[in-house]
């Protein structure tokens, strides 16, 4: 094949469904509220088999408790909060800050979902997306679903501007 | 001709004794020139590829003032530059002037930024008041020696009688001078003294200790040889020839050519090429002279030159080829670089003289043996021939000023500065052509300490011509910047450069901007 021609299959490849990415079922919560994340897998990296998908609690959320899932381990890593929140009358200074599933093998050709429930706090900023960062480790190589989009870039019509491999976001709403 | 034989044995013994390279070459430099440094280096390393002497090394500190508290220490091939300890922050600029084993000064800058990059630039070049010096002392210097000690040597060798010496004489007189003027000005050059400075030691000192400085003593000598053969005196037929041997050796003694590898070729083809020139331009003035007041002696004279002149020229033609391959290294460079472009003129210029030179010899020469007629029409002929050859002398002594492409080394990298509140990344990027590129990435905080990276990925497409993004990961080089090796740019044109720095396994920095890769 040629090198041309190698560079529009690339392309193509490039240009394929946003589905392909790592992302949140549920694409909008409002601040203030429960909100069970839904971390959808699509794929392993690049072929292989996934074994352990690591998610990164962003500041805000709060409560987190994973879903067991039959097959694999689940482990957390607390930590301090940067801030202190308001959980039902509780003060919360610290909690679980990530979430890793491990010991399972998913094959690139079968889909999965790993689950963890949690709550927005009403600090949350409306109309803004939060971030996810996932970790997808497989048997051969990494891939990273981090980036996250600069501010006010995230707003531009213009596809190239994200990412290759973004982190899964959820829209937050006004508190109803 | 068993003289000549001997003497190129010499040539050869010496041409392998000194294995060096010729006309250093910058190797390396540390810092990278264009660097971003969170902190003031030690010191600046600059490696060459042959042993350099120290000529003039300056350091503009990053507010712009000239420093002259920058320490410079060379042991063989490096020269080290120990930084003030007070360098304040902002560009720095460290401009170097070296010698090389040809006598030449090597110059150019090594630009790094301390904290935040500033507009320091590197110091302009000198005013081309010395160069003017350098190149009109090296024609006349090329007169004496091709013009006067030839000159000579054709009245005692070829016509065997003195007539036509009044042009060898003028120029023997101009060339003297003009060689002391080379050393000094030479000097100057090396040291980057202002013209001022001639009348002090420095200058004369450092250009007598180079290669030049011996090579122009033997000029001297074969000048004033000449001189002497010009008189009557039963030894001057040998002084005439010993005369000539100089201006060979002399030519061979210095210069890009002649230390260029391997030197046992270019060393004895210099010298020919010197011997041919001196018998074939030499000869010009007093032909003319004899030519226009013709003799029965004449008419000999002409043909006993005609001959030695076709001998001349072969040798000439063989020489130079050898050397125009060896300094060349391909054709390309022959349009492609100034070197080239003077050699390509000075071809041009060759081939109008060898056509010239083909007339006389073969309509002209034969014209004035069959019945004397012209004469004139030689004349004329010769006159334009020495036109030329003075064009060449003045043209040649050009490439004084050019490097050879054997020797051009890949200038500064090119760089590029990207900065955001949270990181700031320098991108060198050498040579920065198109082609086949090397990245360095030097990775740091907002604040400008180094920043950690677990992985770094550099992206690269060109929108403009349909390329999209090829992605290197980097790996950590010992000197911890992050270096992508032999990354291919096919077109010139405005790169995509898009870093991605992880610093955790959740967070990554990227940072984006444009590259101008020119043409070459």
């Amino acid at each position: 094949m040629s090198k041309r021609s190698c560079l529009f299959l690339i392309a193509a490849l490039g240009a394929s469904p946003a589905a392909a990415h790592v992302s949140l079922e549920t694409k909008q919560a409002a601040v203030g509220t429960s909100y069970k994340a839904v971390f959808v897998i699509p794929h392993g990296c690049a072929g292989s088999p996934t074994v352990k998908i690591r998610v990164q609690i962003p500041e805000g959320v709060i409560a987190v408790k994973p879903m067991p899932k039959a097959g694999w381990s689940v482990d957390v890593v607390e930590g301090k909060y940067t801030a202190e929140y308001d959980y039902h009358g509780n003060k919360l200074s610290s909690g679980v800050k990530e979430v890793a599933w491990s010991g399972g093998k998913l094959p690139d050709k079968h889909y999965d979902e790993f689950v963890l429930s949690a709550f927005l706090a009403n600090s949350l900023k409306a109309n803004t997306t939060l971030y996810f960062p996932v970790v997808q480790e497989c048997e051969t190589g990494v891939s990273r679903w981090i980036e996250i989009p600069a501010e006010g870039a995230g707003h531009s019509h213009d596809s190239k501007s994200e990412g290759k491999s973004p982190a899964p976001g959820v829209k937050l709403l006004p508190k109803p | 001709m068993r003289f000549f034989a001997a003497l190129a044995t010499l040539l050869f013994a010496a041409g392998f004794a000194s294995a060096a390279w010729a006309h250093a070459a910058l190797v390396s430099v540390e810092p990278a020139s264009g660097s971003m440094l969170a902190a003031p280096p030690k010191a600046v390393q600059l490696r060459f590829s042959e042993a350099v002497t120290p000529g003039a090394i300056r350091l503009i500190d990053g507010a712009g003032r000239a420093r002259d508290d920058a320490r410079v220490s060379a042991s063989g091939e490096t020269i080290s530059v120990a930084m003030p300890a007070d360098l304040p922050e902002g560009t720095a600029v460290v401009s170097y002037r070296v010698i090389s084993q040809d006598g030449h000064p090597v110059t150019g800058s090594v630009i790094f930024s301390i904290g935040t990059p500033t507009a320091t630039k590197p110091p302009a070049a000198r005013d081309g008041g010395l160069n003017m010096v350098i190149w009109l002392a090296r024609v006349g210097l090329y007169l004496g020696l091709f013009v006067g000690v030839g000159g000579v040597f054709f009245a005692r060798w070829i016509a065997w009688s003195m007539t036509g010496m009044a042009v060898p004489r003028v120029t023997l007189a101009i060339g003297i001078p003009c060689a002391a003027a080379s050393v000094g000005a030479l000097g100057l050059d090396l040291l980057g003294l202002p013209p001022s400075a001639i009348t002090t030691a420095a200058p004369w000192k450092v250009a007598l200790a180079t290669s030049a400085g011996p090579a122009l003593l033997v000029a001297v000598t074969a000048m004033l040889l000449a001189l002497v053969a010009l008189r009557s005196a039963w030894y001057a037929r040998a002084v005439a020839l010993v005369a000539l041997v100089g201006v060979g050796l002399s030519l061979a003694m210095t210069g890009h050519a002649a230390t260029a590898p391997p030197e046992a070729l270019t060393r004895s083809a210099i010298f020919f090429h010197g011997l041919g020139v001196a018998i074939w331009i030499g000869a010009l003035a007093p032909l003319m002279t004899l030519v226009s007041r013709p003799t029965a002696a004449t008419l000999p004279i002409v043909s006993r030159f005609s001959r030695i002149a076709a001998l001349a020229v072969g040798v000439l033609a063989l020489t130079g080829l050898a050397l125009a391959i060896v300094q060349l290294e391909k054709p390309g460079a022959l349009v492609a670089t100034r070197y080239g472009l003077i050699l390509s003129t000075k071809l041009v210029l060759v081939t109008g003289l060898l056509a010239l030179a083909a007339l006389n010899r073969f309509r002209l020469t034969p014209a004035l043996a069959r019945n004397g007629a012209g004469a004139h029409a030689l004349k004329r002929s010769i006159l334009i021939e020495c036109a030329i050859a003075l064009a060449i002398l003045a043209l040649v002594a050009g490439w004084r000023f050019t490097p050879p492409p054997r020797t051009i080394v890949p200038e500064t990298p090119l760089a590029i500065h990207i900065h955001s509140d949270k990181a700031m990344f320098q991108v060198l990027v050498s040579p920065g052509r198109p082609g086949v590129d090397d990245f360095v990435l030097q990775l740091m905080t907002g604040e400008g300490t180094p920043l950690a990276a677990k992985e770094t990925t550099l992206t690269l497409s060109l929108p403009e011509r349909g390329i999209e993004p090829m992605e290197r990961k980097a790996s950590l080089g010992p000197d911890g910047y992050w270096h992508v090796r032999k990354v291919e740019l096919p077109f010139a044109g405005r790169w995509h450069v898009r870093i991605d720095a992880l610093v955790s396994d959740f967070e990554q920095i990227t940072l984006e901007d444009e590259l101008d890769v020119t043409p070459p």
